[in-house]
């Protein structure tokens, strides 16, 4: 038996997920292991082993491929646990991290600090060197006091070493020469060189990414050859694929090399598995994908069948976090989960999160000393939690807890605990609902036109509601809802992105310098290409991009290049009408006819992993015991509702509500008005009762 | 009336917010120049169709608090609107901040009935005036400052550009491209809203949305009596004074009188007492005074409470016509309204609440509106024309009882909302060089919480002559510091010669740059908040170390002695010196 396994890392469990030839699709969760990330795999495996009366070591043995994706980056990012990391710039420039981009979240707040630059000041040293905008070197590199930086470098004993130029994306040499001069000094230290990891217009950006990968390298290498090895002891003999931020896979070691790919990977899987389930069921091209856990929900998009992009990312919160500019899938993360608490403001209005329980104390009913309602607790007051049947039976909910801070809460608003609950869920949402709308408006989206799909251990509870809200007439919830992200990996492709800036614009079109430009990405796609070939990956394809924008703009849109040369006046036309018709979406206004700035340029090379389709083949025989609970529901007080277990509905089962629906590792609320249906390929589709 | 079930009130006011923050993120990303685009001068609301302020979500304190003051203004000439209309507004002289702030007005239509307007404030590249700038600090009046003003003027009807309109623009102001790209992206905010707000309206229906107006203006208002309910009863005076500049030889006193009654839940704040308006360009406009009198409150009171009609029914400003601070008329000139005059006032007004006691108010923060703010214009290699202001420095902000001053500060006005320009972009786009911008030690006021630090920033021309406008308030009164704390830095600017000679320019100038001269900015450091010396010398180490204070720096400022050296990495407390500096046992 050929398997294939992928893993999600997360902050609290690790998702493993095994497939076999025949698509058989085998769920493990297992709390995770800080200390040996192996440890929690290897429980992950042990549930699915269980089930399949096998050992864990046999499995690995005949496993093929074997994807890992971690949150390890992004903690070690946030909490600031990095490697010792110097920053090298132009001289003149210091404080490139130190003043960002500027912006703060509220006009009016004098309580929160300015953030720390992420390299410190003491550890940033200026290089005598200048190039213009136009690549021409203005001062030439002061080797000597390079020399003398590398040096003091030594002595500080510097693990990694970041290097972000002034206008490197036009002219690398300096940026080069510095790289060899580091290298020859410094054999031991990592360092990263900006015009190679993020070739972006816009110094703090370039900067910010460039040092977060300079940090990760030391670290983030350890952990990846430390998986490696683990598995490889235990028997694995497979292809190793790490996750990326571009909701693709890289060859392990390649991810040591750039480890910012690294960051927020697990996340950017959940939109290519909402991607192909999207597809399968009802051919959808343009899919919301909702990945609500404990703590936090995810939103992401598919547009017209591709993985939604970003090139702003922010680790630990805009403006006061960090910055990647590379390339990354568009996750929008909102404080909102299962743990999110509940509280009232000195006007009176009820409020939901953004703190939360956390896994400790938790939610009141978890009965570890949590005494304020959250969202969890509000479902158990509801009636919508099985409190015997919580995480498969793993763990007792402790009732009564809940029924107190949720009365709690219903004297402080005057009105009773059942009302009290309900509006907790009902806030709750709206917090959802405001995250998917930013994002499907920023992208000139209409929920409405789109397919919603959901995962997350409590996306189960709110997602009917939030679909309804929107007016969709249906939304889609995956059986392995619970694991989406590490399920997304068995879907990925190797995805590897070559960029180059090279400014020009429609008006005078650089025809030479944009297919030397291409030629040079498309050298270094086919390389990468050929070691793809030479492990058995035979079906590669690139895809090109470039970032545009009206002349007089500043902020560019990334266009897919329907070309793949610009090679005459009506290829340069074809380019402008693109941006034009992309403009338009996004903004709702475009100006056919005005000049067209192009920036860079970008190649992304795709192998194709072949997972197979039979991974949606359903597996679920009808028939068995159906209970009864009591639940509340706004709109029909107290009654008594069906509860079914997942596992006894086939496709075409059809279930109204309200009712529930209980998954192992999540409960489907099918909320009155509502149907849920099992799908031919398996899967829950929630018929919200709207017209669209 | 209907009562609004609780979940639904804040359902619905996150909906209104989420709306205002649509229009905002639009604006950004479609404006040209890079004041819009870049730095996010500019700010969108959402009033009700009878002129009430409903939602301002992440605008800038300058320019909001007043939108439906706007919207009223232009109803006032326009009684009968239709949907489809858009207005162009700048008039100072009615509700606009300034001449260079352009507002475009939508009125919001459901089944024919106008319901809300959706109001979008953008500080314009340039506005048609004598100077190839927006602000012209020494203009004697309106006539001098030359700015084209368009009261509550008519732009679109039936969704289509009025063309009489935009011919106008396109003669007067300059570069017509620009201003019509950054027209045409307001536009598009503006619309975007109008938008969102017939769907909200379509989803809930007009009797649930008429409730939770009401009821959302009533819990704010309680909000806000709330917040001043926690404050004790007092009388507070602040003084202060704007720098002279050009034809003025005198400093400009600013002056506040606030009187918090939290039984009543009421805060006054009397700006009578002020002189008489200048022949210069740094009046007040009504909106001005209003907004940064606000400002300056809301800066001091409890987080949470929503900017609106309803919470400011307990706030009162009172104002004169004809004085500097206060209701500016026609013909005085108000070009630079939302900068100098406007900073002192919301500095004055957070400063004197410091008077309450330890815990309260904050100290000033800087508003040195210098090169790194400048307006530069000429033409480009090409010959094509370009004009726009930078926003590349940063003034530091003020030390607060509970933290040290926010780097990126900006200025009172913009409260640290504003977006910093790119050295790449902005070299990119225009032909210019950058040689330095770097945090200046030791130019943040002392403190216990120490204000922030500001930035100095060298650039010059590099195809052909540039010139740079600006205005430096703060060039010789620094923010001050409160409750003990010290002030931040002045700021200055000079001019730099081919051979690299430096000569201090006057504070508010216009200066021709040639290829190969630069000019140096450096801004102003934020005051200080409590005694320097009760500042945790682990706190000044770090500072130390970090560069932000020199070794002398703190010993003088903070009574904090050291031995050894940063350079070695051996710099630590010298722990008996420091407790004698600081006097302690």
């Amino acid at each position: 038996m050929a398997y294939r396994i992928t893993v999600d890392v997360g902050g609290t469990f690790t998702d493993v997920v095994l497939t076999d030839e025949q698509g058989d699709v085998r769920l493990g969760k297992s709390p995770t292991t800080p200390e040996r990330a192996f440890d929690g795999i290897r429980g992950g495996l042990e549930v699915i082993a269980g089930e399949l009366d096998a050992e864990v070591d046999g499995l690995l043995a005949e496993t093929e491929l074997f994807v890992y994706s971690t949150t390890r980056a992004t903690n070690a990012i946030i909490e600031q646990k990095t490697a010792s990391t110097a920053f090298l710039t132009t001289a003149g420039f210091p404080d490139i991290l130190v003043l960002r981009e500027g912006g703060k979240a509220s006009a009016f707040d004098y309580e929160t600090p300015y953030p720390d630059p992420y390299v410190p000041r003491r550890l940033t040293f200026e290089v005598p060197e200048r190039i213009d905008a136009e690549g021409v070197v203005q001062q030439p590199l002061d080797e000597e006091a390079a020399g003398e930086i590398a040096a003091r470098l030594g002595v500080l004993e510097v693990e990694a070493v970041a290097v972000c130029l002034l206008w490197s994306i036009v002219n690398p040499a300096h940026e080069l020469r510095l790289g060899e001069i580091l290298a020859a000094a410094l054999p031991d230290a990592s360092i990263t060189l900006s015009h190679q990891l993020s070739p972006v217009l816009r110094e703090y950006r370039r900067a910010s990414t460039t040092a977060i990968d300079a940090s990760l390298k030391p670290m983030m290498g350890a952990h990846i050859r430390a998986v490696a090895d683990d598995l490889a002891a235990a028997g694995f003999a497979g292809e190793l694929l790490g996750a990326t931020s571009f909701g693709g896979v890289m060859h392990l070691d390649d991810l040591a090399a750039r480890p910012v790919y690294s960051a927020k990977s697990g996340p950017a899987l959940a939109p290519v598995a909402g991607r192909v389930y999207g597809e399968a069921e009802l051919g959808a091209r343009d899919v919301v994908v909702c990945d609500m856990g404990g703590t936090s929900f995810d939103v992401s998009l598919v547009l017209d069948g591709a993985v939604n992009f970003t090139r702003t990312t922010w680790l630990g919160g805009q403006f006061v976090g960090h910055l990647i500019a590379t390339s990354s899938v568009d996750v929008r993360s909102i404080g909102a989960g299962g743990g999110s608490i509940a509280w009232i403001d000195p006007g009176g209005l009820l409020r939901v999160g953004p703190e939360s329980a956390g896994a400790v104390p938790g939610p009141a009913c978890y009965g570890r000393d949590g005494d304020r309602a959250t969202v969890t607790d509000a479902a158990l007051h509801l009636g919508y939690l099985d409190p015997d049947g919580f995480l498969g039976g793993r763990m007792t909910l402790d009732t009564a807890a809940s029924e107190r801070v949720v009365a709690a809460l219903g004297d402080e608003l005057g009105v009773s605990a059942d009302e009290a609950a309900a509006a907790v869920l009902t806030v709750a949402n709206d917090h959802m609902y405001a995250a998917v709308a930013e994002i499907t408006v920023n992208e000139g989206l209409d929920p409405r036109d789109s397919l919603l799909v959901a995962g997350g251990g409590a996306a189960g509870l709110t997602i009917g509601r939030i679909a309804a809200e929107f007016g969709c007439r249906h939304v889609l919830v995956p059986r392995t809802a619970g694991a989406l992200s590490a399920m997304g990996g068995q879907f990925s492709d190797v995805v590897a992105e070559f960029s180059e800036t090279h400014l020009t614009d429609t008006r005078e079109f650089d025809f030479a310098g944009v297919e030397e430009v291409l030629e040079g990405l498309d050298a270094r796609a086919a390389e990468f290409a050929a070691r793809l070939h030479k492990r058995g990956i035979e079906a590669t394809r690139v895809e090109y991009a470039v970032e545009a924008r009206y002349a007089y703009q500043v902020w560019d849109l990334e266009m897919s290049l329907p070309l793949s040369r610009v090679r005459d006046a009506a290829d340069v036309k074809t380019v402008a009408a693109t941006f034009d018709a992309l403009h338009e979406r996004v903004y709702t206004v475009s100006q056919p006819g005005h000049t067209v700035e192009l920036l860079t340029w970008k190649a992304r090379l795709i192998g194709d992993l072949e997972a197979t389709e039979k991974l949606l083949a359903p597996r679920a025989e009808s028939g068995g015991e159906v209970r009864r609970r009591r639940a509340y529901f706004p709109e029909t007080g107290w009654t008594d509702v069906e509860v079914h277990d997942g596992a006894t509905l086939a496709p075409g089962a059809a279930v109204a509500g309200p009712a529930l629906i209980a998954e192992p590792s999540s409960t489907l609320v099918v909320y009155p008005g509502m149907t849920a249906q099992v799908t031919d390929h398996d899967n829950y589709l929630v018929l919200t009762g709207e017209e669209r | 009336m209907t009562e609004l079930d609780p979940a639904l009130l804040a359902v619905l006011a996150n909906r209104f917010d989420a709306i205002v923050r649509d229009m905002t993120g639009t604006l950004l990303r479609t404006g040209h120049s890079t004041m819009i685009a870049v730095a996010r001068d500019f700010s969108c609301a959402i009033a009700t169709a009878d002129d009430e302020l409903l939602a301002a979500a992440e605008g800038m304190p300058v320019h909001v608090f007043g939108a439906h003051l706007q919207t009223a203004a232009i109803r006032r000439v326009h009684p009968e609107m239709r949907e489809g209309d858009a207005f162009l507004d700048n008039d100072p002289y009615e509700a606009n901040t300034h001449a260079g702030d352009h507002t475009i007005v939508v009125p919001v239509f459901h089944e024919g009935e106008h319901l809300f307007s959706t109001s979008v404030k953008a500080h314009q590249a340039d506005i048609g005036n004598s100077i190839p700038s927006s602000y012209h600090p020494f203009a004697r009046d309106v006539y001098e400052e030359g700015a084209l003003i368009f009261s509550a003027t008519q732009i679109q009807r039936d969704y289509r550009d009025i063309e009489d309109v935009i011919r106008i623009c396109r003669r007067r102001i300059r570069v017509p491209d620009q201003w019509y790209g950054d027209y045409l992206a307001m536009l598009g905010a503006a619309r975007i809203g109008e938008r969102r707000l017939q769907e909200v309206v379509e989803r809930y229906g007009i009797d649930t949305i008429r409730a939770f107006v009401a009821e959302w203006l009533d819990y704010s208002e309680r909000r806000m009596a709330h917040a001043i309910s926690a404050l004790p009863a007092v009388e507070l005076e602040g003084e202060t004074v704007h720098d002279p500049i050009g034809p003025l030889a005198e400093p400009v006193p600013v002056r506040a009188k606030i009187v918090v009654d939290p039984e009543a839940g009421v805060i006054e704040i009397d700006l009578r007492d002020n002189v008489d308006a200048l022949p210069v360009g740094i009046n007040e406009s009504m909106a001005c005074s209003t907004n940064n009198a606000v400002a300056g409150i809301l800066n001091v009171l409890e987080a949470g409470v929503p900017i609106n009609s309803g919470s400011f029914r307990r706030l009162r400003v009172l104002l004169r016509e004809g004085a500097v601070v206060g209701i500016a008329r026609h013909p005085d000139c108000c070009s630079v309204a939302t900068t100098n005059i406007a900073d002192r006032l919301t500095n004055v007004i957070q400063h004197a609440f410091a008077g309450v006691g330890d815990g309260q108010g904050l100290a000033e923060g800087a508003a040195s509106l210098s090169a790194g703010y400048a307006v530069i214009a000429g033409e480009d290699a090409s010959g094509d024309p370009y004009i726009n202001q930078l926003i590349v420095g940063s003034n530091g902000g003020p030390g607060t009882p509970r933290v040290d001053g926010w780097l990126t500060y900006g200025a009172p006005g913009g409260g640290g909302l504003i977006y910093r320009d790119s050295v790449e972009v902005d070299e990119h786009k225009f032909p210019m060089r950058y040689t330095e911008i770097r945090v200046l030690p030791d130019s943040g006021g002392a403190g216990r919480f120490r204000g922030a630090p500001a930035s100095v920033v060298e650039y010059g021309p590099t195809a052909a002559p540039m010139l740079a406008a600006y205005q430096i308030d703060g060039h010789t009164t620094p923010a001050r510091g409160a409750r003990g704390g010290l002030s931040g830095s002045t700021g200055a600017a000079y001019r730099i010669d081919r051979e690299g000679a430096a000569e201090r320019t006057a504070n508010v100038t216009q200066i021709e740059l040639l290829p190969g001269e630069r000019v140096r900015g450096e801004h102003g450091g934020g005051g200080g908040y409590g005694d320097p010396r009760e500042r945790d010398p682990e706190r000044v180490l770090a500072d130390v170390l970090e560069g932000y204070v020199s070794v002398e720096g703190a010993r003088r400022d903070y009574g904090v002695a050291f031995v050894g050296a940063p350079e070695d990495g051996t710099l630590a407390i010298d722990e008996a010196t420091t407790r004698g500096l600081r006097g302690e046992a």
